[in-house]
C-alpha cells in the first residue's frame, strides 16, 4: 500500500491518515495540553476515503503514524453500463472500470476528477 | 475508575463497531475549573465522585440488577487546561467518539461549562438541566464560556429546540428576560415534582445535565455557588429516573471538594440512577 510515515503532530484537517489500515480524510483535529506528565495528545476524527466510515484516533503528538499516498486524477467517461462505467485516464489513456456512485448523474464524454490509491478509486 | 465500571483504553475507534467491547455507557471525567465564580475546586469533582461511589452496592434491589452487568466503562479523565475553548473542542471529540460507538457518555465535571461539549457531541433535541441558576448570561465578566453562560451556549447548538431548567431559583434580570423566550422553560423547585416532564419531552432525544447545586445546600454543600431553597435529593433522583430512558447523554457537574463527601456521594448515586433507569428503557 502506498503510504509514508509522519508524526501525529503534523496531521491537519483536510489531509489524509491511515486509521485501522484504512485511508481516511481528517475532518477534525484537536490537541490536549500535556501538563507536567506525559506528552500532549492529539485527537483525530476522520472518514474513510473509500468506505465512508467514521473513525477516530487518540495518540501522543509525537507518535509515528502512516499517511496514505492518494493521487488525484483526471478521467473521461467512455461508457456507462448499469452500475459500472468505463473511464479513460486522461494522463495515461488507460481505461479502467469504476462503480457509478449512488448520488452521481454521469454520462459518456463527461470529464471527472477522482482519487486513486492502488486499486481503490472514488469520484471527487 | 468508577466503581462497577471497566477500564476503557484509548486508541482508535470505528463508528458503529464495538471497539469498546460492547460498552453501553462510558464515564468521562472532565475536571475543568477555570471560570468558577465563588469557591473553586471542581477540578477535584471527577475524583471525588468516583471515590465516594465506592461504598454503593453493586446490586440494585429495586430493579434486581447489577450495575457491573450494564456495560459501563471508565475512560478516565480528559485532563483540563486553562483554555476553555480548546478544551471543549478536545472533550467534544472524546465524547463524540463515545456516541459513534453507540454508547452513552456520562461526563463527570468539572464546572458546568463542560456540558456544552456533551450537548455538541450528542446533538439532542431537548436538554433537561437541573440547576439552581439559569446560566443564561450572554457572557459573565466578558467570558462567553463561563459556567454562568453554559445554558445560553447550549441554546445555540443547532439540534437543540428546547431547554428545560428544573430547580432554578436565581438569575440576573437579563437572564430572566432571556428565559421568557419560547425555547426556555424554567420550573422552580417547588413545582418540579409535579411538572409533566414526560409530556414535555414528548419522546424526543434528550440530554440530561445535573448541576449538583440544584439540590439544596443541605444535601450538596460541596459546590461553588450554593443557593438555598433547593431540591430534595429524592426529587433530583426522580427527575433522573424520568429523563434517563430517552437521554443519549448525561453529566453531573459542579462538584468540588469543600465538604465531607456528601455532594460527591449524591452525584455518584445519580450517575448510577441514570444508568439503571436508562437500561430499564432497553
Amino acid at each position: 500500500m502506498a503510504k509514508q510515515q509522519t508524526e501525529v503532530r503534523d496531521l491537519q484537517e483536510g489531509s489524509y491518515v491511515m486509521i485501522e489500515d484504512t485511508p481516511c480524510k481528517i475532518n477534525a483535529y484537536s490537541t490536549a495540553k500535556p501538563g507536567k506528565h506525559g506528552s500532549a495528545k492529539a485527537r483525530v476524527e476522520a472518514e474513510g476515503v473509500f468506505d465512508g466510515k467514521k473513525r477516530s484516533l487518540s495518540q501522543p503528538v509525537d507518535a509515528k503514524i502512516w499517511v496514505p499516498i492518494i493521487e488525484r486524477k483526471q478521467g473521461q467517461i467512455v461508457s456507462v453500463d448499469g452500475d459500472d462505467m468505463q473511464v479513460m485516464d486522461l494522463e495515461t489513456y488507460e481505461t479502467i472500470t469504476m462503480r457509478v456512485p449512488d448520488d452521481a448523474d454521469v454520462s459518456p464524454d463527461e470529464n471527472i476528477e477522482y482519487l486513486e490509491m492502488e486499486d481503490q478509486r472514488k469520484i471527487v | 475508575m468508577f466503581p462497577g465500571a471497566t477500564d476503557d483504553g484509548e486508541g482508535s475507534h470505528t463508528a458503529g463497531e464495538t471497539d469498546r467491547d460492547g460498552a453501553n455507557f462510558v464515564v468521562v471525567g472532565a475536571p475543568l475549573d477555570v471560570s468558577t465564580t465563588f469557591q473553586p475546586g471542581t477540578r477535584f469533582g471527577p475524583r471525588r465522585i468516583r471515590t465516594f461511589a465506592e461504598p454503593f452496592d453493586d446490586y440494585d434491589h429495586r430493579r434486581d440488577q447489577y450495575f457491573s452487568d450494564l456495560g459501563v466503562e471508565d475512560h478516565g479523565d480528559v485532563r483540563a487546561w486553562d483554555n476553555a475553548k480548546e478544551y471543549l473542542e478536545y472533550l467534544e471529540g472524546t465524547l463524540r467518539g463515545v456516541v459513534w460507538d453507540d454508547a452513552v457518555p456520562l461526563t463527570l465535571g468539572g464546572e458546568h461549562t463542560v456540558s456544552l461539549a456533551g450537548v455538541r457531541a450528542v446533538e439532542p433535541e431537548v436538554v433537561v438541566v437541573l440547576d439552581a441558576h439559569l446560566d443564561l448570561y450572554e457572557a459573565y465578566d466578558g467570558n462567553a464560556l463561563s459556567h454562568a453562560s453554559v445554558t445560553r451556549r447550549i441554546l445555540e447548538v443547532d439540534s437543540v429546540d428546547d431547554v428545560f431548567v428544573l430547580g432554578a431559583r436565581t438569575g440576573s434580570e437579563a437572564e430572566w428576560e432571556r428565559a421568557r423566550e419560547p425555547d426556555v422553560t424554567v420550573v422552580p423547585p417547588e413545582d418540579v415534582a409535579d411538572w409533566p416532564l414526560a409530556d414535555r419531552l414528548d419522546g424526543r432525544d434528550a440530554y440530561l445535565s445535573v448541576d449538583i447545586d440544584a439540590a439544596d445546600p443541605a444535601y450538596a454543600p460541596g459546590t461553588g455557588t450554593r443557593e438555598p431553597f433547593g431540591l430534595e435529593s429524592r426529587e433530583l433522583r426522580d427527575v433522573v429516573r424520568a429523563v434517563a430512558p430517552q437521554a443519549n447523554g448525561f453529566d453531573v457537574v459542579e462538584v468540588n471538594d469543600r465538604d465531607e463527601g456528601q455532594t460527591a456521594a449524591l452525584a455518584g448515586k445519580l450517575v448510577r440512577e441514570f444508568v439503571f433507569s436508562h437500561a430499564d428503557g432497553w
